[in-house]
């Protein structure tokens, strides 16, 4: 398997160069996303499925969705620096480079919290040790985390930027979403469930639903009216909203920050999953197509 | 019967990864977009459809088979539709000349 | 030679190719790409280093703190993009 992993680090080098220096827009764009797929085959050969979901629905789809609205929206490519700087800077990065891989080849990495999580993955309630870390364990990060993108949301909105407005794309697609949707929701609600015990969770789960619902946006098929992107947005909040009232219930109730009460972990880990899926869901759709008032292609 | 199962199942992927091969090939030597498309939404359906079915074949549990065969279904419906869109793009007056 | 060692070297490979551009560039949206793929060369590193391939021990520390990543970095692009839309729209004028 060794030469399998060596083929697509070649692979996923070159997709990454090709990427950033093309000159047309398009290719360097799908380059990019050909980059998040190879990088999700990567993580399933270093036994993460459950990032590897993550990168091939976020970090390639959603992702590459962004980049082409935005390629379109800005415009062709500006000249670059070119010269002595472009030099100097190439033989500093490639140092750098170098330096890394050889501090992470030879240094010692022991890998410190696997047998500690295994210890205590009783006690967080649910069997998937990823989601023990990300629901349980580490729930101040994730609690962060969802901050973080309730602050971007709030950043797009208060720009006030400009709306997709679909555009009429035949026949074809109303069959696409008839199907697509219900397998999609479906999808989500197994990615949720099964984020208990096996790779999954809220945050894939919440990346299909939200490329549906991009894709039911995009072919028109779906109300982009001011009150629908009003109860999205209240939708995108309403995930922190819960998260925060969780944590503090849990405080009044055991008297520890996010410590789930004993016997219960699970029924709180889903339900605080659920609310996450639906909110991340409204608020990866809203980052793409947009608040704002004015409707321009 | 598992011995017919799994070579069967490995003729299917054999199979599914020329075809892909082809796809790749059309993909590279062919001129132009349309033709180009011709190639890769009816080679490409077909060779992933394969592989799906010959790992049905060879896992063989029923809670394994169920989700490749909606890989199958939603691969057929986004080719379809996708090279349906993409070649939209490009013809005048929308597809419709 | 292990797979750990193929990783640790794309990550790293990554990670300078992101800097290089990301030094050089002009361009907005080429520059946020190459955010990404220094976010990517990163994670990469991260997950190789808590993968054990000899003994098979995954640490899934590393892996949600980059499930976070992937997800902080979506919301980062999508207000860089806005950002830069709006950058864009302001120099029209």
């Amino acid at each position: 398997m060794i030469a399998f992993d060596i083929v697509l680090a070649v692979g996923i080098v070159f997709c990454a160069v090709c990427a950033l220096t093309r000159r047309d827009r398009m290719a360097s764009i799908a380059a990019f996303i050909v980059l998040g797929l190879l990088v999700a085959l990567s993580w399933i050969r270093l036994a993460a499925p459950d990032v590897a979901l993550a990168e091939a629905a976020i970090g390639a789809g959603l992702t590459g969705a962004l980049l082409l609205r935005a390629a379109q929206r800005l415009g062709p490519l500006r000249p670059e620096a070119g010269g002595r700087l472009a030099v100097s800077t190439a033989i500093v990065a490639a140092g750098l480079g170098c330096g890394l891989a050889w501090v992470f080849a030879v240094a010692p990495a022991p890998v410190v919290y696997a047998p500690l999580v295994t210890e205590r993955l009783e006690m967080s309630g649910v069997t998937n040790p990823v989601t023990a870390v990300l629901l349980n364990f580490r729930a101040w990060d994730t609690l962060l985390e969802i901050a973080v993108l309730v602050a971007a949301l709030l950043l797009v909105s208060l720009l006030g930027g400009r709306r997709i407005v679909p555009a009429h794309l035949g026949e074809l697609t109303l069959p696409f979403a008839r199907i697509v949707t219900p397998v999609a929701i479906l999808i989500a609600g197994h990615l949720l469930w099964q984020g208990s015990s096996a790779p999954g969770g809220a945050f894939q789960a919440g990346a299909v639903l939200a490329g549906a619902m991009i894709g039911l946006v995009l072919a028109g098929h779906a109300h982009t009216g001011a009150a629908v992107v009003r109860s999205a947005l209240i939708l995108g909040l309403s995930g922190l909203a819960v998260f925060v009232l969780a944590a503090l219930g849990s405080e009044v109730l055991t008297g520890h920050f996010l410590g789930y009460p004993v016997g219960a972990e699970k029924i709180w880990i889903i339900g605080i999953e659920a609310a996450l899926t639906l909110s991340i869901a409204a608020t990866l759709c809203l980052l793409f197509t947009g608040l704002g008032q004015r409707k321009v292609r | 019967m598992s011995a017919f199962f799994s070579i069967l199942g490995i003729g299917l992927i054999a199979t599914g990864v020329g075809f892909l091969a082809l796809a790749a090939l059309g993909l590279w030597r062919l001129p132009d977009l349309l033709s180009r498309l011709h190639v890769l939404t009816k080679a490409d359906t077909a060779g992933l459809s394969l592989i799906a079915l010959g790992a049905a074949c060879l896992t063989g549990t029923r809670a394994e088979i169920l989700p490749l065969m909606l890989c199958v279904l939603l691969i057929a419906i986004s080719g379809a539709t996708v090279g349906q869109l993409i070649a939209r793009s490009v013809t005048p007056r929308g597809g419709r000349s | 030679m292990t797979p750990d060692l193929v990783y640790h070297v794309t990550g790293a490979g990554l990670i300078g190719v992101a800097l290089w551009r990301l030094s050089t560039c002009r361009d907005m949206l080429r520059r946020i790409m190459a955010l990404n793929v220094l976010a990517v060369g990163i994670a990469m590193l991260l997950l190789a280093t808590g993968h054990d391939a000899v003994a098979a021990i995954t640490d899934p520390v590393p892996q949600a703190f980059v499930l976070t990543g992937i997800v902080v970095l979506v919301a980062v692009t999508a207000a860089l993009l806005a950002l830069a839309e709006q950058l864009e729209d302001k120099a029209d004028e």
